[in-house]
Parts: C-alpha cells; sequence; structure tokens
C-alpha cells in the first residue's frame, strides 16, 4: 500500500450556488468513503456553508443534501477549516460554526496543501 | 450478464440515495465485514455502475458480480483482506 493518501478540497461557492457548493462535499464524501484523508478549507462565500444551519437549506439536483454530506464528512474525520478573515468579514464567530470547524488563516491552508497528494478547489 | 447464486452475508438498500451517498454506505457496511464476507447492494443511483468498482478498486475490495433489476442496480461485493 502507497502512504496515506490526503485530498484538500476547497470551497469558495456558498449557498447561493447550490450545484457548486456541493460538488465539492460529494467529492470529499466520496474520498472519506475510500480511506483518503479529507481536508476541507473554507473560503470566501463558501464560510457560509459551514454556518450552523446553512448546510440543511442547500440542495442541488441530483446530489446527496449538502447537510448530509457535511455530517458525513466530519463522522468520518473529515476536516472542516475555515478562513479567519473571511468569517470576520461576514460577522461571524467560532460560535456561528459548525461542531468541528476549525478556524485558520493562510499559512495553515498553505501546509495542508503542500503536504496533500492532491488539492481541488472549487 | 448471468446471475450467479451468490450468498451474502449483510445487505444495504441504497435505493433512493444520491451521489455520493451509496459510496459511503456502502463503505461504512463493509467497514462491518471481515475479509471474504460478502456485502449485497441495492442502488438506483446510475452513477453507482462506475462509482462503486472505482471505489472497490481503490479500496481493496471486489465486485464479484453485479446486474440490474428494473430501476436497481445490484452488487456483490467482497471485502479485502
Amino acid at each position: 500500500m502507497p502512504d496515506q493518501e490526503k485530498l484538500v478540497v476547497m470551497v469558495t461557492h456558498g449557498p447561493d450556488e447550490p450545484e457548486l457548493a456541493t460538488i465539492p462535499f460529494a467529492m470529499a464524501g466520496a474520498a472519506v468513503a475510500s480511506d483518503v484523508d479529507v481536508v476541507m478549507g473554507f473560503q470566501g462565500n463558501g464560510c457560509l456553508l459551514v454556518k450552523k444551519g446553512v448546510a440543511e437549506t442547500v440542495a442541488a439536483p441530483e446530489f446527496a443534501p449538502l447537510g448530509d454530506l457535511l455530517s458525513t464528512i466530519h463522522e468520518l474525520g473529515g476536516q472542516l477549516l475555515v478562513c479567519s478573515p473571511c468569517i470576520k468579514s461576514r460577522g461571524l464567530s467560532e460560535d456561528d460554526l459548525v461542531d468541528g470547524a476549525e478556524i485558520v488563516a493562510a499559512a495553515r491552508f498553505v501546509a495542508e496543501i503542500t503536504s496533500a497528494t492532491s488539492t481541488l478547489v472549487y | 450478464m448471468s446471475q450467479m447464486q451468490i450468498q451474502e452475508t449483510q445487505a444495504l438498500d441504497a435505493r433512493g440515495l444520491l451521489c455520493p451517498m451509496p459510496v459511503i454506505k456502502t463503505a461504512k457496511a463493509m467497514k462491518e465485514l471481515a475479509p471474504g464476507e460478502v456485502l449485497k447492494l441495492t442502488a438506483t443511483d446510475r452513477g453507482s455502475i462506475a462509482d462503486i468498482p472505482a471505489w472497490a478498486e481503490s479500496t481493496g475490495n471486489e465486485v464479484i458480480e453485479w446486474h440490474e433489476e428494473g430501476d436497481a442496480i445490484v452488487f456483490f461485493l467482497r471485502k479485502g483482506a
């Protein structure tokens, strides 16, 4: 077996674009199901998807509901990293985010990406 | 495709689930099995036809057989070592 694979999935689209918001969760979900370590990074309007109560309101046709995917990814060990300036500029704090979401800044994203097998940016 | 008589250890009904939940549910169900045991998966997501074999190959499991039953796709998956 090769070394443990790690996929970073960057999410920049918010709930106003359900398909582009959901596809990264579908990819991350398939990855955790395939025993790949997953780190999801939320920047820009993507941060809104990990605000409490928002994911459950997003659904794209022919994809599993975003709320189900988010809870499954977290349950299966996927990390949820959220851009600090992006949430501050939207008036959000850590208390507004779903369980498991971790507020980070640029250097942490860089560290995750440079140590990953692959990175997807949506 | 001819249908063999395969005795499953467990069955998973993933009918109605959309991408990528059939793969995620399959992965969870397979974790409960011992090596060599067989999961019967029934799904209606057409993407499963490509997704389940790809998942099996990347995780060291085996698709023993699959076929269509009406709108559903039935897979028999053997857990790898």
